[in-house]
């Protein structure tokens, strides 16, 4: 069969909360066995999604398809989508043994006993919580509730199960110990997740695919490379946060901006003009330098050292913010000095410009 | 030392800021139910009582058919306007505490509960009396539906309005308290549930009614308490015909047989003592509040 069966199917999926329009005309399909992450900022109707997919809510129009079945008006427990609530949501007074079997013992199924103890057991395993089988949730820390969390879901052997916000209650560390854990565990199972985020570095570095959520509308999907080196609107740019962003007027292959006017070799259809230039390929020069493009004079504010490489904060002439990230590979950035004016330049190829006048 | 300098310093704070507390209720808890203890041995003859120390009035209660009677009645009455509470109680509470989603709403409906405190208690009381009496309102309601011929009598002036009025007065107490656990219970527990694949019955079963236990435990005691206590309600709605040992009580007081009076006075006690108790043990209270 040469095209892979999808798991879920959105067709013109609406939800409005009163005034506001939580979802608005979302059409998404997705494939099986992927780890799909959900970009968004906050009030982008990130959740209001994943709830209506899993049957917390109904949308007021269109239809949601689940292994090729009609789900839309099937209630939450009948649908066999796992859901990790962001709060992790464990029932308080159960031990993580009881936690976790929990679907098990109340679901749709009847499963014997003995099975219950295996999959339990399998699952503990699995996720790594082995001697804690006993305690309450009250007796373990946040990356354990984390994995009782998704124990208890996955013990259920959905097909899809969707994360909302999975990593926020966690700090730093645990996060980045838990991307390449939920990563793992999800290649080991057949299923797909679907993980629901607001932080960009997560969603790139976690998704299969990356689906970028504004005001209620899928406004891009895509795998993590093709949404970074190419987003679709100057909005995924934007929410990427990997851009300074200008904005200034496209015409005749020029954007004329703060920086002057540089050369457009093409450019994205935008409600805007807006020239995006990534963090990475901005670089910064003392006057009278030569410059590989556009000159745009700044002010150094302060810069902050990653380990890897070392980001520098500018302001522009009308307070516009301006970020330079050097990658320490290419040897020992400049010394700048706190209030001193400098050239920020590009080489325009590597610019991303959006404009309304360019084809669509 | 250099540590224990503070501790013993804060140990010293300490007992000072109980001792008022100690001194109150040494004073006015501890001394009176000793004295009650020691009053319930003395020597009761009909017009006076002298501390001679004998165990009369005991073995008087014990074998007086009346008296036990008191306690069993008080036993019956207790269990059946408990259980009726919770019955009536909990599915109110459940829908003020869980089903309402506002919390305005729900905080308003609570003081629609709360609202006919507002009224004496003899009031609340008395008002049943033209409700259940043979022409009172629901004897006529009945007979203009002629759903009766003849009014119904045991309903006022019975053990059932006794536990009518009871009810009644008291539901609010079991109420407040489950409500209350119940609007603590994060929602996305319940929804995790039914992602699990529970159905509502399952949910409740093994979720919702197990969070709200301590609710009930606590007011399971309020209700306990006052109802094992009673005496105005079964004064004013059992025309004398039931006898509780908080009537008891009041009699032997009021014609001065304080020795007798001691003795219930120490057996109720006890008896509230082992129920709290009892209620207690089904939760651990400590970690809920």
């Amino acid at each position: 069969m040469g095209h892979t069966e999808s798991i879920f199917r959105l067709d013109n999926v609406s939800r409005q909360f009163g005034e506001l329009i939580a979802l608005n005309d979302i059409s998404f399909e997705a494939a099986q066995n992927e780890y799909i992450s959900l970009l968004g900022p906050s009030g982008s109707g990130k959740t209001t999604l994943l709830r209506v997919m899993a049957g917390f809510e109904k949308p007021d129009t269109g239809r949601i398809h689940f292994l090729g079945q009609d789900i839309t008006d099937l209630p939450a427990h009948k649908r066999g989508i796992g859901f990790v609530f962001q709060n992790f949501a464990l029932f308080p007074h159960l031990s993580v043994f009881e936690n976790i079997a929990f679907g098990l013992r109340n679901g749709i199924e009847d499963v014997a006993g003995t099975e219950i103890d295996t999959r339990v057991r399998d699952m503990v395993g699995l996720v790594g919580l082995e001697g804690l089988e006993d305690r309450v949730p009250d007796q373990i820390s946040g990356g354990q509730k984390q994995r009782v969390a998704l124990a208890r879901t996955l013990v259920m052997q959905p097909k899809l199960v969707l994360l909302d916000e999975p990593l926020g209650a966690l700090d730093a560390n645990l996060r980045s110990r838990m991307q390449t854990e939920l990563r793992h565990i999800r290649e080991r199972l057949d299923v797909t997740f679907l993980h629901v985020t607001g932080s960009e570095t997560e969603a790139l570095a976690m998704g299969d695919t990356v689906a970028v959520l504004d005001q209620g509308r899928i406004i891009q999907s895509g795998t993590p490379e093709q949404i970074h080196d190419t987003p679709a609107s100057s909005d995924v740019a934007l929410f990427l946060n990997r851009f300074n962003l200008f904005d200034g007027t496209l015409s005749d292959n020029t954007f004329r901006g703060p920086f002057g006017s540089a050369p457009v070799q093409n450019a994205r259809h935008n409600d805007t003009d807006v020239y995006a230039i990534r963090y990475d390929r901005t670089k910064a020069f003392r006057k009278g330098d030569a410059l590989p493009g556009p000159a745009l004079p700044a002010r150094y504010l302060a810069s902050e050292y990653l380990g890897s490489s070392v980001i520098s904060f500018f302001e522009t002439a009308d307070h516009k913010q301006v970020e330079v990230d050097h990658h320490l590979s290419f040897g020992d950035p400049g010394e700048y000095e706190v209030g001193q004016d400098y050239i920020l330049s590009w080489d325009p190829e590597h610019a991303i410009v959006f404009g309304r006048e360019a084809a669509a | 030392m250099s540590t224990t300098a503070p501790s013993t310093e804060r140990n010293g704070y300490t007992s000072w800021l109980l001792a008022p507390g100690v001194f109150w209720m040494i004073l006015f808890l501890v001394a009176p139910i000793m004295m009650i203890v020691y009053v319930s041995f003395w020597t009761q003859t009909t017009f006076a009582i002298n501390s001679t120390l004998t165990l009369d009035s005991w073995k008087n209660f014990f074998s007086s058919e009346a008296y036990v009677g008191a306690l069993w009645t008080t036993l019956r009455l207790w269990l059946i306007v408990l259980a009726l509470t919770f019955i009536i109680g909990y599915p109110a509470a459940l829908f003020v505490g869980l089903l309402v989603k506002s919390k305005t709403v729900s905080t308003v409906l609570l003081v629609l509960c709360v609202i006919p405190f507002w009224t004496s208690f003899l009031i609340r009381v008395l008002a049943w009396r033209p409700m259940l009496g043979k022409e009172g309102a629901i004897n006529i309601i009945l007979q203009e539906l002629g759903l009766i011929d003849s009014p119904i009598e045991v309903l006022l002036f019975s053990e059932l309005s006794v536990i009518i009025g009871m009810t009644q007065i008291y539901v609010v107490f079991m109420v407040g308290p489950i409500a209350f656990m119940l609007g603590r219970i994060d929602r996305n527990i319940i929804e995790a549930a039914r992602d699990l694949g529970a159905g509502f019955g399952r949910i409740f079963w093994k979720i919702i009614f197990p969070l709200s236990l301590p609710g009930v435990v606590v007011g399971a005691i309020f209700v306990s308490v006052m109802v094992l206590g009673e005496f105005a309600t079964s004064g004013a709605l059992s025309g004398r015909k039931v006898n509780l040992l908080g009537n008891i009580i009041v009699t032997q007081v009021g014609s001065l047989k304080w020795a007798m009076a001691s003795v219930v006075g120490v057996i109720l006690t006890i008896l509230l003592g082992i129920v709290v108790a009892g209620f207690l043990r089904i939760v651990d209270l400590k970690s809920e509040l």
